[in-house]
């Protein structure tokens, strides 16, 4: 069964002249579960991409839809529910609260729905995340690993069934870059999760399932492995 | 392009909008001073011709020493710092906001190569450049104002200010107000500018204004739910501008509730009764011998608005009806209706106190403020065979010298219960009000008909309203002025505070945050400023408020005592409430508006 489906999506960026063609009709689905990589230069629509699987940026047509529901129906009060419960986001800046400690930053979402996190998962999280020492820490106190570990562990809270990364490791060293993508394959493993990533790296994309290549604004499977 | 300077005007149209603030803020501050200087130099103008028109020409020469022109000027000079303080600080707080609105931009201009100097220089020849089009604007404004004011005190107020040049253009206050737009703005600009130069050319590259990222202490999430805990963490976590934001609120508030001691100051020792008179009539014996029919003969004649007259009867002896005691050299005093009209209009009777039932042949009297016998509404009176009952008591004796009771019981009853009790019909004392078109003729007239035998006095020049009404415009007009300061202040941190975490916010929204939730948390921020400014505020005020007021007032008038001023206090509450709104509407449209790819993206 289809978690994700994308129909047509296309993003179209001023008018007359200046028009520019972000994302042309572009379709596929990800089934649950699986890891997907999305591939690119630089500009040539992939954050776009993602920001309109998120629901984070409106399309000039097409839709998608998120576990049987299309997400650009709901009104954004509605959306922002949808969003905080069903996916999570990590990027490449960590985008911390600064303000939260770690285990703050972590329960963020659910404390968003005015819900108390259930303990035992979040001891899972820090133990799997290896963030217990540091849990009272602040974000300026941790390193940028450390920062990112944090980032992943507030989209895992939710429990949600997909989780989008824009170049997670953009921002890490080799070391934590390794240690990052172990983490969210191991997560998508544990907790069933379907991801998607956006990467720059050939060798981080074959990690993936299926790599999906953006190419001004065309999308191309290439299945498992990018030639 | 000439040079890098050339980017000022470019970067002043696409900022249009953002720069409006700032534009608004110098604006304010030149139209102020060029309104203040020039009606100061139109009170002068005003003197001159008084001058002139009492003792001619050679009276010019003793202006320099006039003491109302000296004191004219030193007053505008004292508001003139006061506005350059207030000035300073609204206009940095906002040129501070439009600077971190762009620390990318700087920081830009830094890693291609701009020195902190020429940054420096960038910031302050921008700002000069907003003052191309505000001082125009401000000045306009002031002479526009200054001619309103002048027609209002001229035709409204009149009295001594009939005089008051109408379309004056005064030089000096064009160049205070141009003077003030300058010096402000380049004081307003050093301190962002040198904030501008330190941009890091990393911050172009790695993300937003360090104000964010030296974080020390976490927040508490226990209390109140996480949007509220973050704006209440936000408004309290820099401690500086905390402080400042909370001083600001309660400066304002303290210089309200002190204001407001000025205004009751003014109005005891220039005290508007409705029955002020502008001509009265006296006997020369004190005794009641005025014919009653001049009051009608009066009446019929030009230029009288109200006419009334008192008879009186002084010394006699009454006794208290509950305790048989006596109570020598009491003072009856005849009221009419329309004297009467007025003490309940001027408010001032004591609660509980009903001045119904004393009109017409009545069997109840109001009474002076009695110390001595302790006498009460409802208490009876027993005057020959009548009893009157006290109908209310006035808050302070009328008759005696400061308000205070001087020991001596007075009684006021209707014209008719007067007569009913001492058979007396002639007045001892008749009052006239003139119209206000009256004309020095009209008044002759009047002193023509009344009798050598008693006394005419003309006094007209005596009314203090004008002065009144000038002064209670002046303190309002000032009260505004800092309120309007505060509102601008406090607008203008919020924005920072906001803009300064947009990226912040922006990510909030991606992992879940709802618009109401964001509006929550800067109306949070908000309102912490306002109550800490207003707890600190009426805290000080009110202290202060009780010592101007002993000092003032209870030191010279002892039957006056300070009470809380819980109608000071509403406004201040409904004031904060308005400050609240517009400080958080901006920053909450901008919110509203801006995507979350915009801001995520944004450094």
């Amino acid at each position: 069964m289809n978690l994700l489906e994308v129909k047509e999506i296309s993003k179209v960026y001023g008018s007359g002249e200046t028009t520019v063609e972000a994302l042309k009709n572009i379709t596929f689905s990800v089934p649950k579960g699986e890891f997907v990589a999305i591939v690119g230069e630089s500009g040539s629509g992939k954050s776009t991409l993602l920001n309109m699987i998120g629901g984070l940026d409106d399309p000039s047509s097409g839709k998608v839809i998120i576990d049987g529901k299309n997400i650009f129906s709901m009104d954004d009060d509605s959306l922002t529910i949808f969003r905080r419960r069903n996916i999570g986001f990590i990027f490449q800046s960590f985008n911390l609260i600064p303000e939260l400690n770690v285990e703050q930053n972590i329960v963020f979402p659910l404390l968003l729905d005015y819900e108390e996190p259930n303990e035992e998962y979040l001891e899972e999280l820090l133990e799997i995340l290896n963030l217990k020492e540091r849990r009272y820490n602040l974000p300026s106190q941790l390193s940028g690993g450390q920062q990112q570990r944090v980032a992943i562990g507030r989209a895992l809270i939710t429990r949600p069934a997909l989780i989008l990364a824009d170049e997670p490791t953009g921002n890490l060293d080799t070391e934590n870059t390794s240690e990052v993508i172990a983490l969210l394959k191991e997560a998508a493993k544990i907790y069933e999760q379907t991801i998607i990533m956006i990467t720059h790296s050939r060798s981080i994309a074959q990690s993936a399932d299926r790599i999906l290549q953006v190419s001004d604004g065309i999308l191309t499977d290439f299945g498992r492995y990018i030639g | 392009m000439k040079s890098y300077l050339s980017l000022i005007p470019i970067s002043a149209k696409l900022r249009r909008r953002q720069n409006n603030m700032t534009l608004l803020c110098i604006i304010f501050a030149v139209f102020l001073v060029t309104s203040i200087f020039s009606m100061a130099d139109m009170g002068v103008r005003m003197e001159k011709i008084r001058l002139i028109e009492k003792h001619g020409n050679e009276a010019l020469e003793g202006l320099s020493t006039n003491r109302t022109v000296y004191s004219c000027y030193i007053i505008a000079s004292l508001l003139f710092l006061l506005i350059l303080v207030a000035g300073v600080l609204m206009i940095s707080s906002s040129i501070n906001s439009n600077i971190s609105q762009r620390t990318k931009f700087f920081g830009m201009m830094r890693c291609i190569g701009m020195s902190k100097r020429q940054i420096i220089r960038f910031v302050r020849l921008e700002a000069l450049n907003w003052c191309k089009k505000s001082i125009p604007i401000g000045v306009l404004l002031g002479v526009l104002i200054t001619w309103i004011l002048s027609a209002i005190l001229k035709f409204d107020v009149a009295g001594e200010f009939t005089e008051i040049p109408l379309f004056g253009i005064s030089l000096l206050g064009i160049i205070s107000g141009i003077l003030m737009g300058v010096i402000a703005v380049l004081i307003s600009a050093s301190s962002p500018a040198k904030k501008a130069s330190k941009v890091s050319p990393i911050a172009a590259v790695s993300g937003n204004s360090s104000d964010v990222e030296n974080i020390t202490h976490g927040v508490n999430l226990r209390f109140c739910r996480v949007e509220t805990s973050l704006g209440f963490h936000h408004a309290v976590s820099k401690k500086k501008n905390f402080i400042l934001m909370t001083s600001s609120f309660a400066l304002s508030i303290i210089l309200f509730l002190s204001f407001s001691v000025f205004i009751d100051f003014v109005g005891h020792i220039m005290p508007q009764y409705s029955n002020t008179p502008d001509i009265t009539i006296s006997s020369k014996d004190g005794l009641n011998s005025i014919d009653s029919i001049l009051i009608d003969q009066i009446n019929a004649m030009d230029g009288v608005n109200h006419i009334f007259g008192r008879r009186n009867i002084m010394d006699i002896t009454v006794k208290l009806t509950q305790d048989e005691k006596t109570i020598n050299k009491v003072d009856i005093i005849s009221y009419d209706d329309f004297d009467l009209d007025c003490i309940a209009k001027d408010k001032q009777l004591i609660k509980n106190s009903d001045i119904s039932k004393v009109y017409g042949n009545s069997n109840y009297v109001i009474i002076t403020p009695d110390a001595k016998n302790k006498l009460k509404i409802g208490d009876k009176i027993q005057i020959k065979d009548r009893e009157l009952e006290i109908a209310g008591i006035l808050k302070y004796d009328l008759f005696s010298n400061d308000g205070s009771p001087d020991g001596n019981l007075t009684l006021i009853s209707s014209s008719e219960t007067f007569t009913s009790l001492t058979g007396k019909e002639d007045y001892s004392l008749i009052m006239v009000q003139t119209t206000k078109d009256v004309t020095d003729e009209d008044v002759e007239k009047i002193s023509n008909i009344v009798n050598t035998d008693y006394i005419f006095c003309d006094i007209r020049d005596q009314r203090t309203t004008s002065v009144y009404i000038a002064f209670k415009l002046f303190i309002y007009g000032f009260l505004g002025i800092i309120a309007l300061v505060t509102i601008l202040n406090i607008m203008n941190s919020i924005v920072l505070s906001v803009s300064a975490r947009t990226k912040q916010y922006g990510a909030m929204r991606a992992v879940g945050m709802s618009q109401n939730q964001i509006i929550k948390m800067i109306i949070a921020e908000a309102i912490i400023y306002a109550i800490s400014g207003c707890v600190v505020g009426s805290i000080l005020g009110l202290f202060l408020s009780n010592r101007l007021y002993y000092t003032l007032i209870t030191k010279h008038f002892s039957y006056a005592t300070w009470k809380v001023p819980f109608v000071s206090l509403t406004i201040i509450l409904l004031f904060v409430i308005i400050a609240i709104i517009l400080a958080v509407y901006k920053p909450i449209k901008y919110m509203r508006n801006i995507s979350i790819t915009e801001t995520i993206n944004e450094l």
